[in-house]
């Protein structure tokens, strides 16, 4: 059993809250205890247990009243849920079983066999549910929705990587596209939407197609500036309610392979990285934009910047910035900076990110999902 | 509820409650601002002084809280933001949507 998997036991006898969160702490478990459904309620406001389990008798709100106030809740009304009884009593136990309670546990039960009970319905609860996602994935793949890249392009004279990891292995809000338009003209975009799993996963591809229209038709157009493809996409963002009502960040860039330059603008998103080679110096490039959709006008700025043999360029999203360290966690771009600078300016500097400790770590913590793109002009 | 909020001369106070605001909370923070926004305060004041991590998917509830603020003619502003998330409405620009004050005291005598 992973240690990660959180238990709220309620009971109002201080006894078995006691006996029974030491045991299922030796067991891995973390348990959250609660003497009353009310307390129960405070927690649940702040942390969200993997499963819970309520005694029947309780004074003031009992157990049954307590499922009740749970399955009334959208937010609550999901959480597996368990009955902990003294009593064997058939009926209550089947009032309990129509009450969506997954199963019922007498408490004079040994500990073992309590534990793999829980165990088990975790376990189907996981099962079931790798099941869905795996469909559902395949489902995307066999329409061909991807919203990250399956290849990275060949852009003469420069070289261009990515790493993606989504959160909890979700595919996420994070989407990423190299759009190739002839030999000279490459954009990079990366970008955000604000939220986790499905539901920013499903507008991440509302956001990518109104990308890729925008940079077709200001080329079409003759319009190769980021600043004004930033403001056309944000303008049919802004006037979209389905999409506007979501929130993303977009990071764009075109690279000229001609002039030897890229173009820069971006939409709320985190500063680039980027280091000059010739003078070996590390700088960040802050564009001005604000979120996609927020106002009509983005206030988007853009920068040019001429690329030198060995300069190398980082875009990422905000999980690379996230930090877990005894159990807080915390966003600090400087940590993302210090700890990404050894590797800068190397000939093979992504390959070394790639499996450095710092990215094997982040790929664990799973805290957000993170993207980090990367450009180098060659040497 | 992961708000607690009180009144002081039509302006709402409202501070968020929880040490992690993430996706877990981001729907919660969401309907209670519109709750809070249907009162038609002439400004809400969120107080971020016991927050030690904000995630995105929270920051996006806030913001489109602000675009429902915004339709509603009122505005919201931030105070007492920790260092680590001062830094990131900075990085974000997050700054130029929000008025951050550094207190209760700065942000009234501003507001009036």
């Amino acid at each position: 059993m992973s240690a990660s998997h959180k238990i709220l036991l309620v009971d109002d006898n201080p006894l078995v809250l006691m006996t029974m969160g030491q045991a299922l702490g030796r067991e891995g478990f973390i348990c959250m205890k609660a003497d009353s459904a009310t307390q129960a309620m405070e927690l649940l406001e702040k942390d969200i247990p993997d499963i819970i389990l309520s005694d029947y008798d309780m004074p003031e709100v009992n157990g049954f009243q307590f499922r009740q106030q749970l399955m009334d809740s959208k937010q609550f009304k999901h959480i597996p849920f368990m009955f902990l009884t003294s009593m064997n009593n058939a009926e209550l136990m089947l009032e309990g079983m129509n009450m969506d309670a997954i199963d019922y546990i007498v408490k004079d039960v040994p500990i073992p066999v309590i534990v793999s009970k829980i165990t088990n319905v975790l376990n189907t609860i996981r099962e079931q549910h790798e099941r869905s996602i795996s469909e559902l994935s395949r489902a995307a793949v066999a329409l061909h929705l991807n919203s990250v890249p399956q290849k990275t392009p060949v852009i003469s004279g420069f070289n261009v990587d990515f790493w993606h990891k989504p959160f909890q292995n979700y595919p996420g809000g994070d989407f990423i596209d190299f759009i190739q338009i002839d030999e000279r003209y490459t954009f990079i975009v990366l970008g955000d939407v604000m939220g986790k799993k499905w539901g920013a996963w499903f507008f991440s591809f509302g956001f990518l197609s109104y990308v890729r229209s925008a940079v077709r038709l200001c080329i079409f157009d003759g319009d190769l500036s980021t600043k004004s493809i930033m403001q056309k996409i944000n303008t049919v963002v802004h006037l979209d309610p389905v999409v506007s009502e979501v929130l993303s960040t977009l990071s764009l860039l075109m690279i000229d392979t001609q002039q030897l330059q890229v173009s820069y603008s971006g939409a709320g998103d985190l500063p680039l990285l980027y280091y000059n080679h010739a003078e070996a110096k590390t700088s960040r490039i802050q564009s001005a934009g604000l979120l996609l959709g927020l106002r009509t006008d983005g206030e988007y700025d853009e920068f040019v910047l001429k690329l030198n043999p060995g300069d190398q360029l980082l875009m990422l999203t905000d999980g690379l910035i996230d930090f877990e360290k005894g159990g807080r966690k915390r966003s600090d771009y400087n940590v993302f900076e210090e700890a990404v600078q050894p590797f800068l300016g190397k000939p093979d500097t992504f390959m070394q990110l790639k499996t450095s400790d710092f990215l094997i770590q982040k790929a664990q913590e799973q805290v957000d999902d993170c993207s980090l793109v990367f450009l180098q002009k060659e040497i | 509820m992961i708000l607690k909020t009180h009144n002081t001369n039509q302006i709402a106070i409202a501070e968020i409650l929880v040490n992690e605001a993430n996706l877990s909370q981001a729907d919660a923070l969401k309907a209670e601002m519109i709750v809070l926004i249907d009162t038609h305060p002439k400004k809400i004041l969120v107080d971020f002084n016991q927050v030690q991590y904000v995630d995105s998917t929270f920051l996006g509830a806030m913001v489109s809280s602000l675009k429902y603020a915004v339709a509603n003619k009122t505005d919201i502003a931030v105070m007492r933001l920790p260092q680590d998330i001062h830094n990131l409405f900075t990085l974000i620009r997050l700054d130029k949507v929000f008025k951050i004050y550094a207190d209760e005291a700065e942000a009234l005598s501003d507001i009036n």
